[in-house]
């Protein structure tokens, strides 16, 4: 069975109707070379028919540390054709014990024309049963996902970043069914991860409690199209320090006793976020990164002289962010906090 | 392996002789299962020579036979078919096949022995029994046997299965009468009663303490396929769930029989049905949801809505999907719903049983509202024979994070060859005189019984409940989704 690592092509074209049965004689072809393995069913959403070979490289990586079936469903909507057609591959890396490859299979779609209806059927009809279904919207959301596709959903992946009007896709996410066993996972929110963490330490040491009592402003420094990470972060700071949103123009808080928070955003090229500056009446904490460093350089002003430390950044390459994504068990009740606090600084 | 016999297809140029019975005797002969000295008679309105008659099985078996058609045992077996033309109502026909029967006998040595195969539509019933009892094709000799085959649908209602086993019934002995039911040939439905009595594992934990409930789904993306005015009489619960799924259900809740001889196993199907809670016509609108596809979209292409199918009557009431929950009133089964459902136009070709198991106690790693899947044992009947059991598993890193993983064994890999086709398993076991996998005349009357209730519920006043549209590629109506949301419960994800 040809490994992923050797090319990126789409893989077998085969007849929709006919996958499961052709993704069988794949697998007996290789009379037991490998062992096919899957822990849960990674659907991927895109638009154009480039992603498609995009999002094979992505999951060939991906498959290394998750083992599952993809299916990647591409579409373009403003084809004159309406037709669809499909194709299998198998996703082989040497397991980690090195004696067997491991390989994963995926589905691949191109749906030309009309697509409605057809895309949660698509997904119905290839699952795998009973596994997990992590769905990775990779299109604008514009319009309601379908209803009995959303409930078999278990984690709704997507990259906020990547949009160019929010005020709609995030009220459509927050109508998600309350009840259904989803939880929403925004990559851009998986960029700010290591900051968050790297904030919230800040409030685990007791010698700076009494500096954090008394914040007087934020800075952030973001790259050109990455000020939705910062808005999430500063969302984010707002709903765990409880700080009211009072002027979203001028990035002004009110905090629970009065005080004034003053916030402020710049654009620079490097990382997503790649500063951000806590300043109190008596210390000043700041983080920043260079570009293409996996580690921020903290910087603690305090009134007994300054600290500096390197902290773990992450790295923020797409499958980087989805591998950090899939690895965290928890719900999305934070995200949606931060969420609620941020909305107001979206202007669109 | 069987004794020699003729068998007899009454409807021998149809489809199903075509499609699923030769292929299934070539595919045991090619196996070595069959008695050399076998014979088939086809027997049809058509006129048609032996040759042409061979010549047109030969084409459909290419198309449709589970191995390669290997020209050396076909060119053998294809010497043992013979074409016999006749009206189903001729006597004559019925007193020369007496006389072909006899030759065949003396030529071929098969003993007297004969199968009748009624692969015909159930209206001809009355006829073909009438015949073989007045030709005295049902007598058989010292020392030989005369059965008969009846295919599906046995009846449309109770009166009507009352009926036609009353007409099969004049003419053959109970001993001698096998009901097909081609899903209980298959392997997997079969395995159940091992799975379950074979392994100790599963039957101590087989009841209303462990069990949660059971989920039985049948489902295929296919709709009527130009049997519409066959479906527009019969709709999903009469076609699928009063034999198929019934006998399924029966498998999954049977105690355990006192043997493996077919009385003693349908003894035990028997006494589930008989536990089925019936349900009154309110019970019937609170636990039972039929529903009809609408258009959508199958495959990545548009399929249009039952109604605009090819002779169905467009304002039809008929259901292609029905959703049931049902309770089987006994001591091992208390308060376990089963939630069967059917359906045309899904999005997948899948039967399975899902026997889904109460979680873990609050404890632990089940704390603090986290809610852990529940463990699923299912057994697919097809495709893809086989049974998985989900169960949690730690993810690997410091922090406890739990996923659902799933132990998988498929017939088609595990044991290096495939499994026979449930008409190879049938046909063998009726030549061989074993009913074990055929339903008995009570088994289907009671079911019928329990099936005409909810089907006089939904036809008769003052308020039958609605019939639920859905479109076409998806689960079916979000009827059937709240049917189980009441109760805290999903569907599964097939």
């Amino acid at each position: 069975m040809a490994g992923s690592d050797v090319t990126f092509s789409r893989g077998m074209p085969v007849e929709i109707g006919q996958i499961q049965r052709e993704l069988k004689k794949l697998w007996e072809e290789d009379a037991g070379g490998s062992t096919r393995a899957s822990l849960m069913n990674l659907a991927v959403y895109c638009e154009g028919e480039a992603a498609l070979t995009e999002n094979t490289d992505l999951i060939s990586a991906f498959t290394r540390d998750h083992a599952c079936r993809a299916i990647v469903v591409a579409v373009e909507p403003d084809s004159p054709n309406n037709r669809a057609q499909a194709w299998i591959s198998a996703h082989c890396h040497m397991s980690r014990a090195g004696a067997k490859q491991v390989c994963c299979e995926q589905i691949s779609f191109l749906l030309e024309g009309s697509v409605k209806g057809v895309f949660p059927n698509i997904l119905f009809s290839n699952l795998d049963s009973d596994l997990p279904l992590y769905l990775w919207w990779q299109a604008r959301l514009d319009r309601p996902i379908d209803e009995q596709l959303l409930t078999w959903v278990d984690r709704f992946i997507f990259d906020s970043a990547s949009w160019s009007e929010w005020k709609k896709p995030f009220a459509l996410l927050r109508e998600f069914p309350a009840r259904s066993r989803l939880t929403v996972r925004d990559l851009n929110w998986a960029r700010t991860l290591y900051l968050r963490q790297t904030l919230a330490q800040l409030y685990d040491n007791p010698e700076n409690l009494p500096h954090l009592d008394c914040v007087q402003g934020w800075k952030m420094t973001c790259a050109p199209g990455f000020r939705s990470s910062a808005y999430l972060l500063a969302g984010w700071l707002a709903a765990q320090l409880k700080w009211k949103l009072v002027d979203a123009a001028n990035l002004l808080y009110e905090t629970v006793s009065g005080e004034t928070i003053r916030g402020k955003i710049e654009e620079k090229e490097g990382a997503a976020v790649s500063r951000c500056e806590i300043a109190c009446k008596t210390a000043v904490f700041s983080f920043s990164r260079d570009p293409h460093s996996d580690f921020f350089h903290a910087d603690y002003t305090l009134p007994d002289g300054e600290r500096h430390y390197l902290l773990r950044a992450g790295k923020e390459e797409t499958i980087d962010l989805l591998d950090q994504e899939l690895m965290m068990g928890a719900k999305h009740t934070v995200y949606l906090k931060a969420l609620t606090a941020a909305l107001p600084l979206f202007t669109k | 392996m069987p004794q020699p016999c003729t068998v007899v297809i009454f409807g021998a140029t149809g489809d199903l002789t075509h499609r699923k019975l030769i292929p299934a005797l070539y595919n045991i002969a090619a196996d070595g299962d069959l008695p050399s000295a076998l014979t088939v008679v086809g027997f049809a309105r058509r006129d048609k020579t032996d040759d042409q008659f061979r010549e047109e099985l030969g084409d459909a078996l290419k198309k449709f036979s589970r191995q390669t058609v290997r020209e050396e045992v076909w060119e053998n077996f294809t010497q043992s078919i013979f074409y016999h033309r006749s009206e189903f109502g001729d006597a004559e026909g019925y007193t020369k096949l007496a006389e072909r029967l006899e030759k065949i006998d003396a030529e071929r040595g098969t003993r007297g022995n004969r199968l009748f195969y009624l692969a015909v539509a159930p209206d001809q019933f009355e006829d073909i029994c009438l015949h073989l009892k007045k030709s005295g094709l049902n007598k058989t000799r010292e020392g030989s046997w005369a059965r008969i085959v009846v295919e599906k649908p046995f009846g449309t209602d109770l009166p009507s299965a009352r009926k036609l086993n009353a007409t099969v019934s004049g003419t053959f002995a109970e001993k001698d009468t096998y009901r097909i039911d081609h899903f209980l040939g298959k392997e997997t439905a079969q395995n159940i009663m091992v799975l379950r009595f074979a392994n100790a594992i599963f039957e101590p934990l087989w009841n209303h303490r462990y069990i949660d409930h059971v989920q039985i789904t049948a489902s295929e993306p296919l709709g009527v396929e130009g049997r519409g005015p066959y479906y527009e009489g019969a709709g999903a619960l009469r076609d699928m769930v009063q034999n198929h799924l019934l006998q399924l259900l029966c498998l999954v809740a049977m105690e355990p029989p006192t043997d493996l001889t077919a009385d003693s196993v349908r003894d035990e199907k028997v006494k589930v049905i008989r536990s089925l809670r019936n349900m009154t016509g309110a019970e019937v609108a609170e636990n039972v949801v039929r529903g009809q596809y609408a258009a959508g979209a199958i495959g990545g292409k548009d399929v249009q809505a039952y109604r605009q199918e090819e002779r169905v009557n467009p304002g039809s009431m008929t259901e292609t999907f029905v959703a049931l929950r049902l309770l089987v009133d006994n001591w091992r089964w208390a308060g376990v719903p089963f939630y069967v459902r059917v359906g045309k136009r899904l999005p997948k070709s899948s039967t399975e049983i899902a026997v889904q198991f109460m979680s873990a106690p609050s404890v632990l790693f089940n704390k603090g509202g986290a809610v852990l899947d529940q463990n699923v044992l299912v057994i697919r009947i097809q495709p893809d024979e086989g049974i998985s059991l989900k169960m949690e598993a730690k993810m690997p890193g410091a922090a406890i994070r739990i996923e659902p993983v799933k132990m998988d064994f498929h017939y088609g890999t595990s044991f290096g060859k495939a499994s026979p086709e449930a008409y190879e398993r049938l046909l063998l076991d009726a030549m061989s005189g074993d009913a074990t996998l055929f339903a008995r005349r009570d088994e289907v009357e009671t079911a019928w019984k329990f099936i005409d209730a909810i089907e006089d519920a939904w036809h008769k006043p003052p308020a039958p409940p609605p019939l639920c549209p859905y479109p076409s590629g998806s689960w079916g109506p979000k009827e059937a989704d709240e049917l189980l949301q009441r109760d805290g419960r999903a569907w599964r994800r097939l």
